[in-house]
């Protein structure tokens, strides 16, 4: 009916515009969006909050904002004023955007237009779509009428409506105007307005002229998820709002009091960088995950979701984006050059489908070029520890029972090792948890060659107290060896990470600056940076990496106060410090891409462990450093903070680009609980994750046990 | 039917001619491009004023581009020209200004010779306020855009509402108490102070603001002054008279408008209630009722122990610093009505404020929130 009553309007809007110019169309046009802000008026209704926390997170100095590469969200500070939601059914339920309870207020109040102000709890959220369902105690409330997604047509007019401005709710909130900018949006889950979308009315509906509800105006952003994502885009052009159509879908479910998030499939790709351009290889499984349930193979290409091809991970992602956990798919999938189908596939949740380090239990002896993995350190009561491996062993041939799995054969044969601990690594991180590896080990001095079947684990949380000397046997440029007799070349990219360094085109010279040096970078317009380069520096050994970054205001001294730390440990342990200086001052996210490239050139001349590169840093420059690990992942292989809370959400564990984390809090810090939260966001995303409050601390850097923790778990990054 | 219909629509801005085109020249004849102090800090030293007589008197908002001696206008034409404030009104967060002519002694005495388009000030107060959802233009110099006879960027929007900012929690210090037109126009730039608000006819609404963040929202606000603004102000003692926009320019070009300091509201605790809080220790305490005095004024009106104190006249309460920085702007003898959270439901209750007992310990007023 609204629909019907829409068309003489129009009607008169367009007959009047050709025979009395411009200005009558603006008059007619004018108020036909009058008098469809006035139809939504009553469902437009007010939330307002009491206590809860001033600031939520944010990545240091802000960056990322629109437009930025991939920014993460900004820091936010937010606003407690009134907000704004939309009444969805008559006995007084509500939706509206979560990023108004981001902040975790205590109580809520909603007030509908023309009732009393009301005490309102919460039902549930819908953590895909970032809604929050309320409950008011209310009966015979006006509701909206959706307009139908199918209808939406890029370029029709729209309202954006809230309610943040308005104190007594008599009179027709104002509203924003602007047109349909997309739609399908943010992984199909949001339409794309030019209307102004802000805090100002977030939660509140997004009209047609019709008066029916486009639909419910959030914050998001295609990058991130979170309560906060896309709020850098506030007043900029760039709005969204969840499809009115499929928020009354999911109402029955959120009604049921559970949160309902996305739908996780549970794969990684294989080429994961590849968004576009080939098909979506299954390269790894998270165990417990749908894809593992489903009893998909790494090697599957996945070429149909309910019978839609998905050519490439970007239209699987806008295929499976707007599913909900449990939703159930079919699958056509290419195995062995075969079509299988796959039918009633339950979509899990992140969590389900998050994935686990597998662990092993050792470190390897590392710059060893001859065949096989000297065993430098047993863990204790690791699965190596319990099938009988020994210091010193050293493993030559690696294998699994039952079928192929990714680097290895089929059939149970034993490859040998030949592209060093960069090789086993890879093989132990592509291995399920809890399948038996085989492995051919040499007893140390020159013993007898068994057999052994080791369990895989997950990496625990225990630091050695004290890690065994040498580490290194010091020949890291002489090319692996490959072993006596046939047998199959290593995989190429298996030695590929161990010997990095670049031939050398200048002759073989080995005379550096050594100890504490400056420079600047030529690359990204002369960032400065100091560096420690260990006195007793060979390039025979491969060298972990420390990039430090400086808290706001570094002291002058500041490098010579690192150096006094840390110069002994970078000795003996075989570490470089580097520390690339803000060009803000206080960093800013947009500076990452920067500050890689000026590490990665300043590091160029030197052997470099990939393995044990990690950020490092404390107050702003340590919240920089979780920013920087989740946005260089194929560099930064650690994080080791002091005093800094991750901003926005952690990101996937990824097996071939592992990331451990080390977080140091003062009790006394008042940052104490964002750190806290830190941890838990990190340990539900499964990320190995070693966590120490100092008592009696507050911003002050590292205590002397816990640099002792410290240096031991920078030194067992290698671990397999 | 549906499909032929939007053909209509879209034919028709093609045959007819741009009615905006035309409202934003006569608008940019009568205005001025701003040039004075600033620069430190980040302060732009760049503004829009709008003429309100032909002699060249025009009007801005009182920002800190007007405090220097070397005044500059670019006038629609390109004429540069030097100027003079006559007068500020912080209350109305407005400045009167006047184009000096070279060599002019008095320059309130002798006529400048000036006769240029401009807008009928005390007309415009008189006219029908704007209501949320009218059309609405900004036009300005935002970003210095424009030089000499480039004309001012025209912006449209539409009026989002009509809204009080002053008072409410973080924008304590909004220069003007009264309802302002908030617009979803993008006006918070640097240099859009000062411009006119006009309706898609050119009528003018209001001036531009100055570039100021919304604490309720956390987010920039985009408003303008409407010209029907009218403010209290005290006159010698404690005589307050009311003051609006035409009233101070009439005064202000006939040199007779006095510029008085800001009123200072909120110093003191207020009116006493009796109520005592649990600690406040963090940023945002939920005001939780920890104690009434016995015999209190909120003993008497029934506060309980546990109340969450959510709303003071109507003003959301979120934490006991907004408690603090409310009450602040209170009397004792006054009445303030409170309502209070108790289990799932809300109890309104009229509380008439005391004298603070003889040691008893007050409050420091509480300070607006710090802005970022």
């Amino acid at each position: 009916m609204p629909r019907l009553a829409l068309l003489p309007a129009i009607l008169v809007v367009a007959l009047a515009g050709v025979a009395r110019g411009q200005d009558a169309v603006n008059d007619a046009t004018e108020k036909a969006m009058k008098e469809a802000a006035a139809k939504a008026a009553p469902w437009v209704c007010k939330i307002e909050t009491a206590g809860g926390a001033a600031t939520i997170g944010g990545p240091p100095g802000g960056g990322g904002g629109p437009g930025g590469p991939g920014g993460g969200p900004p820091p936010v500070r937010k606003g407690s004023g009134p907000t704004t939601g939309l009444v969805i059914a008559r006995d007084g339920y509500v939706i509206t955007s979560s990023f108004n309870f981001a902040n975790k207020p205590t109580d809520i109040f909603v007030t509908v237009p023309g009732k009393e102000r009301k005490v309102a709890k919460v039902i549930a959220s819908d953590t895909a779509r970032m809604l929050t369902l309320l409950k008011i105690d209310a009966t015979d409330l006006s509701v909206p009428a959706p307009f139908p997604k199918a209808e939406i047509r890029i370029g029709q007019w729209t309202l954006a409506m809230g309610r943040a401005l308005d104190s007594e709710l008599v009179k027709v909130p104002g509203y924003s105007k602007g047109i349909v900018s997309a739609v399908n949006r943010i992984w199909g889950k949001a339409v794309q307005t030019d209307c102004k979308v802000s805090p100002v009315n977030y939660g509140g509906p997004l009209v047609a002229l019709d008066g029916r509800v486009i639909g419910v105006l959030v914050p998001a952003s295609p990058n991130a998820e979170g309560d906060t994502a896309g709020i850098e885009w506030y007043d900029s052009g760039i709005g969204f709002a969840v499809p009115l159509e499929d928020v009354l879908a999911v109402f029955p479910r959120l009604k049921g009091g559970k949160d309902i998030g996305r739908g996780v499939l549970g794969f990684n790709p294989k080429e994961p960088e590849e968004m576009y351009n080939v098909p979506v290889t299954v390269g790894s499984i998270a165990p417990n995950s749908a894809a593992a349930k489903a009893e998909l193979k790494v090697g599957d290409i996945i070429t149909h979701i309910d019978g839609k091809p998905v050519p490439h991970f970007s239209a699987l992602r806008h295929t499976l984006g707007p599913k909900y956990e449990g939703d159930e798919i079919s699958l056509t999938v290419q195995r062995d050059g075969k079509e299988v189908k796959v039918e009633k596939v339950a979509l899990g949740s992140a969590a389900a489908a998050t994935f686990a380090q597998p662990f092993f239990g050792i470190l390897p002896m590392r710059d060893d070029p001859d065949p096989g993995v000297e065993v430098r350190y047993v863990y204790p009561k690791s699965p190596a520890d319990l099938a009988g491996l020994k210091e010193g062993d050293r493993i030559l041939k690696v294998g699994a029972g039952g079928p192929a799995r990714g680097p290895m054969p089929p059939g149970g044969g034993l490859v040998p090792v030949t592209g060093g601990r960069a090789q086993l690594g890879q093989i132990v991180r592509a291995a399920p948890v809890n399948a038996d590896l085989k492995m051919e080990v040499k007893r140390k001095d020159g013993g007898k060659t068994e057999t052994l079947t080791v369990k895989v684990g997950t990496l625990n949380e225990e630091l050695p107290e004290k890690l065994p000397m040498p580490s290194s046997k010091n020949r890291a440029l002489e090319k692996p060896k490959a072993p006596v007799g046939p047998g199959p070349k290593p995989p190429a990219d298996g030695k590929k990470d161990e010997e990095k360094k670049e031939e050398k085109k200048e002759d073989d010279k080995d005379e550096f600056e050594k100890g504490l040096l400056t420079g600047l970078s030529n690359k990204t317009n002369g960032r400065e940076y100091w560096m420690y380069l260990p006195d007793n520096y060979d390039k025979n050994k491969s060298y972990g990496v420390i990039i430090w970054l400086h808290a706001a205001k570094p002291g002058a001294n500041e490098a010579k106060d690192m150096k006094k730390i840390w110069e002994d440990y970078c000795d003996a342990a075989n570490f470089i410090i580097i520390a690339p200086k803000s060009k803000k001052g206080e960093w800013a996210a947009t500076e990452t891409e920067e500050v890689v490239t000026t590490v990665r050139e300043a590091l160029k001349p030197f052997t470099i462990d990939p393995t044990r590169v990690v950020a490092h840093g404390m107050g702003i420059g340590g919240s920089m450093a979780l920013y920087m690990a989740f946005n260089a992942r194929d560099f930064v292989r650690g994080v080791a903070v002091s005093g800094a809370p991750l901003a926005g959400n952690a990101k996937d564990n990824l097996p071939n680009q592992p990331l451990s984390f080390f977080l140091i809090a003062g009790n006394k810090d008042p940052l104490l609980k964002e750190i806290q939260e830190t941890t838990d966001k990190l340990k539900a995303k499964k990320f190995p994750l070693i966590y120490r409050e100092i008592a009696d601390f507050g911003k002050q850097y590292i205590d002397q046990n816990t640099l002792n923790e410290l240096t031991v778990w920078l030194d067992s990054m290698d671990r397999i | 039917m549906r499909t032929l219909l939007l053909l209509l629509l879209l034919a028709a801005p093609a045959v007819a001619a741009d009615p905006f085109g035309k409202v934003a020249a006569q608008v940019n004849e009568k205005c001025v491009k701003i040039f004075g102090a600033g620069g430190f800090r980040g302060a732009t030293n760049y503004s829009t004023g709008v003429l309100v007589s032909a002699d060249g008197h025009f009007v801005t908002i009182a920002s800190q581009t007007l405090d220097t001696s070397e005044l500059i206008v670019h006038l629609h034409d390109g004429r540069r020209m030097k100027a003079v404030v006559l007068a500020t009104e912080p209350e109305l967060d407005i400045a009167l200004c006047y184009i000096r002519l070279e060599g002019k002694r008095d320059i309130l005495k002798e006529p400048n010779g000036l006769d240029l388009a401009h807008f009928d000030i005390a007309e415009a107060a008189k006219r029908k306020p704007a209501e949320a959802g009218d059309w609405v233009l900004a036009h300005s110099n935002l970003f210095e855009i424009a030089m000499r006879d480039e004309p001012l960027s025209v912006m449209q929007g539409s009026i989002t509402g009509v809204s009080k900012l002053h008072g409410k929690r973080g924008i304590f210090d909004f220069p003007y108490t009264g309802d302002v037109y908030v617009v979803d126009a993008i006006t918070n730039g640097p240099g859009a102070g000062g411009g006119p608000l006009t309706t898609r006819k050119g009528e003018l609404l209001g001036l531009i603001g100055r570039e100021i963040k919304n604490g309720q929202s956390e987010t920039w606000i985009n408003y303008a002054i409407p010209v029907f603004a009218e403010v209290e102000i005290k006159e010698d003692k404690d005589k307050l008279t009311k003051v609006s926009i035409p009233q101070f320019v009439e005064l202000a070009k006939q040199g007779k408008y006095k510029t008085r300091p800001k009123l200072e509201l909120g110093k003191g605790p207020g009116g006493y209630t009796g109520i005592k809080f649990v600690p406040n220790v963090l940023d945002r305490t939920p005001p939780y009722v920890d104690e009434v005095t016995p015999g209190s004024p909120a003993a008497k009106a029934g506060i309980q122990v546990n109340d969450l104190v959510s709303f003071i006249d109507g003003e959301p309460i979120y934490s006991i610093k907004t408690y603090l920085a409310v009450m602040s702007r209170t009397q004792p003898g006054g009445t303030v009505r409170m309502e209070v959270r108790r289990g799932d439901n809300l109890q309104s209750v009229e509380i008439v404020l005391g004298e603070w007992p003889k040691g008893t310990l007050k409050p420091a007023a509480a300070k607006p929130d710090e802005k970022k």
